[in-house]
């Protein structure tokens, strides 16, 4: 035991002692890549913070790209948000109509027409007088509230009208109501229920 | 201590790159969620909960159902697909062909391998799943080729991932879907089906209750255990059905004399379960729902 002390404490010179030293480059370099691949990935991945993009979308960019632009959900979806703010005011958002204001538009015979021009006119031109939907008489004015409307607005409020509240008949195209524009022309009357029901359907 | 203050500074940073990371972003990122408008409609998203299923998350926590079962969906993905709904004047053979002649064009080109595999292997019903891939720009461009031919399509977005495969769900959750939640019953373990859509999946109030009475009665081999301590199992009155008693199957039911009625808090449970459907896509989870009236 003494002689490991001595052989120790008797040589001063092997004592290890605290230098600086660069660190060795390739930790530099290793740490760099890092960094960039790290930085790399959080911008291809990260959708920069957004709260709205969630993996597996990485960018908001990719998130719009699959957004539903068109389809039969899309024209469905504008035609009920038209018909809400126009329509729904006076028949009901169901429908259903309302004693005193509008006839009820789910199952009446006007509505769901075999074919699908002569219900544009409706819209287009206003209704005034009596008119028979669903055995009950009704004697009320309706302005031309879709003549402002776009024609492809018209023609999805229309498809809403006829194939939503268990209405099932087809749609209404944009030409459809293009074509009804185009035969009233400058001359919108408001129609009576007897001068409607001579027009072909 | 020379190095008191050293120390003070690299314990403040440490502790406050922490609470930055794990409480502040967050809160920052997230804590400014409020309800949004429904994708392509004008309904909003998500809905306050009446007061009985309100009370219902508190008996969903108290009996500790999210041990065994989560509330999240999770998505791998998200594809684009082209439904073709009618074939104008073409009958099936011939929209092949004519099918195969439109593919010459540059958007369609990646893709057309795709489309003719769909091509032949379609067994000439309708619905017809043309295109299905990653490509918005195919499904429009053939969308615009078919529209003049009077072929009827429906370009559709759909989300993809294990969870949405076993029927769990339409879409991934998302910070939103828990604006009304408190507290948030996530879950991590799923003994039990996920319960995010419990309410579209099963939506009749009955169903729910037999099931938590006897799982069995309505799940064969069911392993969720029976919850009777939500039921109260008295003698009838002058022999008569109560109207709130459980119509149990055979092999379940009791005595003649005895019924299985629900307690106030089996009610608020089932509330609360009816109350659980994400189904609606969101600008951050974006889907094309399946529209009821064709």
């Amino acid at each position: 035991m003494s002689d490991e002390n001595k052989s120790c404490c008797n040589t001063p010179a092997g004592e290890p002692t605290a230098t600086r030293s660069a660190a060795p480059m390739w930790i530099i370099v290793v740490t760099l890549a890092l960094l960039f691949t790290g930085g790399l990935y959080l911008d291809n991945h990260g959708g920069w913070f957004n709260s709205k993009v969630y993996a597996p979308y990485k960018s908001v960019d990719q998130l719009e790209a699959f957004q539903p632009k068109s389809g039969a959900a899309a024209v469905a979806a504008q035609g009920k948000k038209v018909y809400e703010a126009v329509c729904g005011i006076c028949h009901g958002v169901d429908g259903a109509g309302k004693p005193g204001q509008a006839p009820p538009l789910a199952g009446s015979e006007w509505v769901i027409t075999k074919g699908d021009s002569r219900l544009a006119h409706i819209p287009l031109q206003g209704l005034s007088g009596a008119i028979t939907v669903e055995g009950k008489q009704w004697n009320l004015n309706m302005a031309a509230m879709g003549a402002a409307l776009s024609d492809s607005d018209l023609a999805a409020v229309l498809t809403y009208m006829r194939t939503s509240w268990g209405n099932k008949a087809g749609e209404v195209s944009v030409d459809d109501v293009k074509k009804a524009r185009d035969a009233i022309g400058g001359h919108a009357q408001p129609m009576s229920g007897d001068q409607m029901s001579k027009m072909p359907e | 201590m020379k190095t008191g203050f050293s120390v003070f500074l690299a314990c403040f940073v440490a502790l406050g790159a922490s609470w930055y990371g794990f409480v502040y972003g967050p809160l920052k990122q997230l804590g400014v969620e409020q309800q949004t408008v429904i994708l392509q409609s004008t309904d909003n998203w998500p809905q306050q909960r009446t007061g009985e299923a309100t009370l219902g998350l508190q008996v969903y926590r108290q009996y500790g159902c999210a041990a065994c079962h989560t509330e999240q969906v999770r998505q791998t993905g998200a594809a684009n697909e082209l439904d073709v709904l009618t074939l104008g004047t073409h009958n099936a053979e011939d929209f092949k062909g004519f099918m195969k002649s439109l593919l010459v064009v540059p958007e369609l080109m990646t893709s057309s391998n795709d489309i003719v595999a769909n091509l032949d292997k379609w067994n000439g019903q309708l619905p017809l799943v043309l295109y299905y891939g990653q490509n918005a720009d195919a499904v429009s461009a053939l969308a615009e080729k078919l529209k003049p031919v009077g072929v009827k399509t429906d370009a559709r977005v759909v989300a993809v991932g294990p969870d949405i495969a076993r029927g769990w769900g339409t879409r991934q959750s998302v910070a939103a879907d828990y604006l009304y939640d408190q507290p948030v019953q996530l879950g991590s373990l799923r003994a039990g089906p996920d319960l995010t859509t419990i309410g579209v999946r099963e939506p009749d109030v009955n169903w729910q209750l037999l099931h938590l009475y006897a799982p069995n009665c309505v799940v064969p081999n069911s392993t969720m255990p029976p919850f009777h301590n939500l039921f109260e199992v008295r003698k009838k009155v002058n022999g008569q059905v109560s109207p709130d008693a459980l119509p149990l199957p055979k092999g379940f039911a009791l005595g003649d004399d005895m019924e299985v009625v629900p307690t106030t808090e089996a009610r608020q449970l089932v509330a609360y379960l009816l109350t659980l459907k994400n189904n609606a896509p969101l600008y951050e989870a974006p889907f094309t729902p399946v529209t009821a009236a064709k």
